[in-house]
């Protein structure tokens, strides 16, 4: 390799460039002086070494000029010269530098300092200073960030970059959460706030119907009922509204949870009807939060009755405890629900039922997947009324909840 | 001419490098290269009536020294620092403040210039709320983009004039 050098070295000693950090040159540290007949070789393998840029030599006169300079490493060393001149980060330092003129021995080290090159390329150097009596001169070892390097600073990119990654995926999550927390807020209040004059409307309604029928004008009574109706409905979908909004907002303590008897308990406050509710499986205690769990299951049990086409009918409940969740399915004999509708189901406001006249908010759905996902366990539906009557939908309950 | 080493401190990603590139080479990189260890550049501040000559030392400092920078051989003689945070993500602006309570700490009466940058990521980015306490009066501010190029000179220029009204 054809490495242009700077100047001859001078006598400096071999030991120099070997000494990795710490107090210099520490020489009982080393088990002998090298025997005399070793030095043309020490000599041989530095002047290799440093032929193949792997370390670099320059000597600073008390001014702190460059005055002489040895290896591949130095080719940006301009002499004659402030060293501050070639080497910018040294600016700001020279009295550290002077300084170590009282203190033979110790070592100024400037580690990883980018530097740029002749060629145009930067390259990353260790810089390191000391006071060489001999020469009566300062002595900067320059040499490579090891070769470590690559495959280190590849990992250190890789690390920071899945750092910052998650820097903005952690804020832009408590944006979204903020904005959820808003927009139920936002609910919340207009739900509440509209509620008060919708019974008013309702109570007007009904006067006036009460009048309108003693009058004997009885197809303005029908209309006026029709109206009262829809106003009841209204004011039902308004307190679902609140009811949805509030979920996420309730909070209550974990305790042993017996849902045996709380899917018994769900079962027979159902109205009666021709719709037979079958309960199987394992039902155990668990720590988790009663009201949430009460929520889904009466809602999922009514919702399959409610919508089910016929008069006689079959809903199962069954559970199997996992390791880490309770696996709960609602299964029913009704109408089903197409595949395209699927993830409508859940929404707020979506009754697949097209009379909006049926005793439905549309939000029994949305309040469960909340409620469920809200306790961290998951709700799947899954249905096909082309291949075969019936609903199931099966949820994840956690029976580890942190709250 | 006038030699004064200005330190740029912030979280990793904020922009340092970019900033420092941007201002001496009027470039910037797309693909993230993070700094391991530091850069350091020379900025010859524009002569301007009235202005003594500056020679800015840049030095471009890994992000992730965190407070440990004040205490490295590093910040040997610096006269000001310019701590930099990245509009879009907010808790690099907290940062901000720790790091100007820091400096301010290790170097009292030095100046600190405090720069918000990539503007160019957000709307309106002059209507992001900031922390309190960068929006103090007396407090040295300037938002940025290293990407499109806006204010950053200013925001070094700025720095130049404090260093050399406050003499140091």
């Amino acid at each position: 390799m054809s490495q242009k050098l700077s100047s001859p070295p001078p006598t400096a000693s071999p030991a120099a460039a070997s000494e990795p950090v710490g107090r210099f040159p520490a020489q009982r540290r080393l088990s002998s002086e090298p025997p005399p007949e070793l030095f043309p070789a020490i000599l041989d393998a530095a002047f290799m070494v440093a032929g193949y840029g792997s370390f670099g030599l320059v000597w600073l006169d008390c001014e702190l000029q460059a005055t002489r300079s040895y290896g591949s490493l130095v080719e940006f060393i301009k002499l004659d010269a402030p060293v501050t001149d070639s080497v910018l980060a040294l600016y700001g330092m020279e009295t550290e530098i002077l300084n170590l003129r009282a203190a033979p021995g110790r070592i100024l080290e400037l580690p990883a300092i980018g530097v740029a090159q002749p060629d145009g390329d930067t390259k990353r150097l260790n810089f390191s200073i000391f006071w060489q009596q001999s020469q009566d001169a300062f002595l900067v070892l320059i040499y490579r960030v090891a070769s470590q390097t690559e495959i280190e600073l590849e990992l250190s990119r890789q690390i920071r970059a899945r750092l910052m990654a998650e820097a903005t995926v952690t804020a832009k999550s408590k944006e979204l959460a903020r904005a959820n927390t808003d927009l139920e807020s936002f609910a919340a209040i207009i739900s509440h706030d509209l509620k008060g004059p919708m019974r008013h409307l309702r109570r007007l309604t009904q006067q006036l119907a009460t009048e309108t029928e003693a009058a004997g004008h009885h197809p303005l009574s029908l209309r006026l009922s029709e109206i009262e109706t829809q106003s009841q409905r209204m004011s039902q979908m308004l307190s679902a509204l609140l009811d949805y909004s509030s979920l996420g907002r309730k909070y209550e303590a974990l305790a042993p949870v017996d849902t045996a008897a709380l899917i018994e308990s769900v079962a027979a406050s159902l109205p009666k009807s021709g719709i037979a509710i079958s309960i199987s499986g394992s039902w155990p205690t668990i720590w988790t939060l009663a009201a949430p769990l009460d929520l889904v299951l009466r809602n999922l049990i009514d919702n399959a009755v409610k919508h089910h086409d016929r008069e006689q009918g079959a809903i199962e409940v069954s559970c199997v405890e996992g390791v880490n969740a309770l696996t709960i399915s609602v299964s029913d004999d009704g109408p089903g629900i197409s595949q395209k509708h699927h993830e409508a189901a859940f929404l707020p406001f979506r009754t697949l039922n097209a009379d909006q006249n049926a005793d439905s908010t549309g939000m029994g759905l949305a309040m469960v997947k909340k409620v469920v996902e809200t306790a961290g366990g998951a709700i799947v539906l899954s249905s096909d009324p082309a291949e075969k009557r019936g609903t199931t939908f099966v949820v994840s309950w956690p029976t580890h909840m942190a709250v | 001419m006038i030699t004064r080493k200005v330190m740029l401190l912030g979280e990793i990603g904020v922009g340092k490098s970019s900033l420092a590139r941007r201002l001496v080479f009027d470039k910037f990189a797309f693909d993230y290269k993070p700094t391991i260890g530091v850069d350091v550049f020379r900025y010859e501040v524009p002569v301007r009536a009235g202005h003594a000559p500056m020679v800015l030392i840049v030095w471009d400092t890994d992000g992730n020294f965190g407070d440990a920078i004040f205490r490295h051989i590093y910040m040997k003689e610096a006269a000001a620092a310019l701590i930099i945070g990245d509009l879009s993500r907010p808790p690099t602006l907290d940062s901000m403040v720790k790091l100007g309570a820091g400096f301010s700490g290790a170097f009292p009466g030095r100046h600190i210039g405090y720069i918000v940058n990539k503007t160019d990521l957000l709307p309106e980015p002059e209507t992001r709320p900031l922390p309190a306490e960068l929006t103090r009066p007396g407090i040295s501010l300037i938002r940025t983009s290293a990407k499109t190029g806006d204010h950053v000179p200013e925001a070094f220029i700025s720095a130049a004039d404090c260093i050399a009204r406050r003499g140091q």
